[in-house]
């Protein structure tokens, strides 16, 4: 208190009410940045979560497929049976080398691609028509 | 000595509708015309006037694209908006619809034959290239889809002798083609366009590829052999040539005559414009030079035009009126 009557200490009495404006405009600052920060890990996460469960849906799916087909095709002998195996193969193929444990993987858009490609390559020989819009097209046109 | 380009024939070929595309069949007898009243009309010159010998009307819900010749010419193929393309086999004078090629998403937007006549491409607003192999029994089997465009594939070509495969774009770029392992695979992309590239054609030799833009612009792309890393597959293509100045509008075709090595364009300002290249010029920095300029070609845009196979200097171009003209390039002496 003795502090608060010295030359000084007035000083900072008159600096603490000028500088208050910057002050709490700082402490406001960090403590929404803080705020911010948390809201937006909640946000991106439940985003992450709902596209990355829409991705692998759509991944799941074509795996799925194929592997049905697969199934179904096995036993044939002729060519074109052969032919066909080899494609699902390919499209299986791909699917497990999809490192789908890794967000960050910066080949996702590509891979998709061509897995999504491959997919329609399989549906044009088996003569399925691909109309699976409901499963497939769920995580197109993904938006960041 | 200057150069001309008479009008020969001029005739309605899809009357109230445009007419898309034109191309003659390898022995140059018959041309096959497409267009937005879904038909596929095939010509034929009968003493001096342009007779309709076929009409194929039956084969598409929507506007045909474009139709190509097969090497052998006994097949014709049409790209449609319906979201198909069809096969038609040429028995004596009349045609049959063979096979229905379905598996796009929505309007294929070309289609053509590889030199073999063994493979196919198909190329489609939704962004892929397809490629598809015909067997002896003349069945078409989809052998890959390829997703390397980002916009929708305008033009798809065959190298003249190679199997390599090129496509133009939307998304500004064109963009090479080879099979590597089971798959086809984009090896080149070429990007200096600043707008959509509607067409694409190889030059006679195959070492060089002429693209045309929404830019107003015809750029000539040369394959450069890099000295190291002999053994990448990948290959850069460089623009050894840019026409800018010359073109009012869009150019939305090129072709590249075989025989005589003009590039004749097709563009929406409604004119045809003739190209050659100047002798002597240095072939890393070619120079091409504007030589006749029809300029009221057609009343509309021009879609498309067709160097004759055999006889050097005869081309056809057709338009959004729905006609069809004949020319003759040549020398006045």
């Amino acid at each position: 208190m003795l502090k608060m009557t010295s030359v000084s200490g007035s000083e900072d009495l008159f600096d603490c009410i000028l500088m208050a404006d910057d002050r709490f405009h700082g402490e406001g600052y960090q403590e929404g940045f803080k705020e911010g920060t948390r809201q937006g890990m909640v946000e991106g996460k439940n985003h992450g979560a709902t596209h990355g469960a829409k991705l692998s849906a759509e991944v799941s799916f074509y795996y799925g497929f194929a592997f049905t087909w697969k199934c179904l095709l096995q036993n044939n002998t002729d060519a074109k049976a052969r032919k066909r195996l080899k494609t699902l193969e390919s499209l299986t193929g791909f699917i497990q080398r999809f490192p789908h444990y890794d967000p960050q993987y910066e080949n996702l858009q590509e891979d998709m691609e061509k897995v999504r490609a491959k997919f329609r390559q399989v549906c044009s020989l088996l003569n399925v028509p691909t109309d699976f819009r409901e499963y497939v097209t769920a995580s197109e046109g993904m938006s960041f | 000595m200057k150069e001309v380009l008479n009008k020969l024939h001029k005739f309605s070929a899809h009357p109230d509708s445009r007419c898309w595309y034109v191309a003659w069949n390898p022995s140059g007898t018959l041309l096959a015309s497409c267009g937005g009243d879904r038909a596929i009309r095939i010509w034929k010159k009968e003493g001096d006037s342009w007779e309709c010998q076929n009409v194929l009307s039956e084969g598409h819900q929507r506007t045909v694209r474009k139709v190509a010749w097969s090497p052998c010419g006994n097949y014709l193929a049409s790209a449609s908006f319906d979201a198909t393309t069809c096969i038609w086999a040429k028995k004596g004078d009349d045609f049959e619809c063979l096979t229905v090629l379905e598996g796009h998403e929505n309007e294929v937007k070309c289609v053509a034959w590889a030199p073999s006549g063994s493979l196919l491409a198909t190329c489609s607003r939704d962004k892929s290239v397809w490629v598809w192999e015909v067997d002896e029994e003349e069945e078409y089997e989809c052998v890959s889809v390829v997703n390397a465009h980002t916009q929708d594939v305008k033009h798809v070509v065959w190298h003249p002798t190679q199997e390599l495969l090129a496509s133009a774009s939307y998304d500004n770029t064109v963009r090479l083609y080879r099979e590597e392992d089971d798959d086809w695979v984009c090896k080149a992309t070429m990007e200096g366009h600043t707008s959509t590239v509607w067409s694409l054609a190889f030059d006679p030799s195959g070492q060089r590829l002429v693209s045309c833009s929404d830019d107003r612009t015809v750029k000539i792309w040369k394959e450069c052999h890099s000295g190291e890393g002999d053994n990448s597959t990948d290959t850069v293509w460089k623009c050894v040539c840019t026409l800018s100045g010359f073109h009012g509008r869009t150019v939305y075709d090129v072709a590249w005559c075989r025989l005589t090595g003009a590039l004749a364009t097709a563009c929406g300002d409604d004119g045809v414009r003739v190209f050659k290249e100047d002798e002597n010029s240095d072939p890393d920095q070619t120079t091409f030079s504007l030589v006749v300029h029809a300029a009221k070609a057609h009343n509309q845009d021009v879609n498309c035009v067709a160097w004759h196979p055999k006889e050097a200097g005869l081309l056809a171009s057709c338009s959004d009126d729905g006609e069809i003209a004949i020319w003759s390039y040549q020398a006045e002496a």
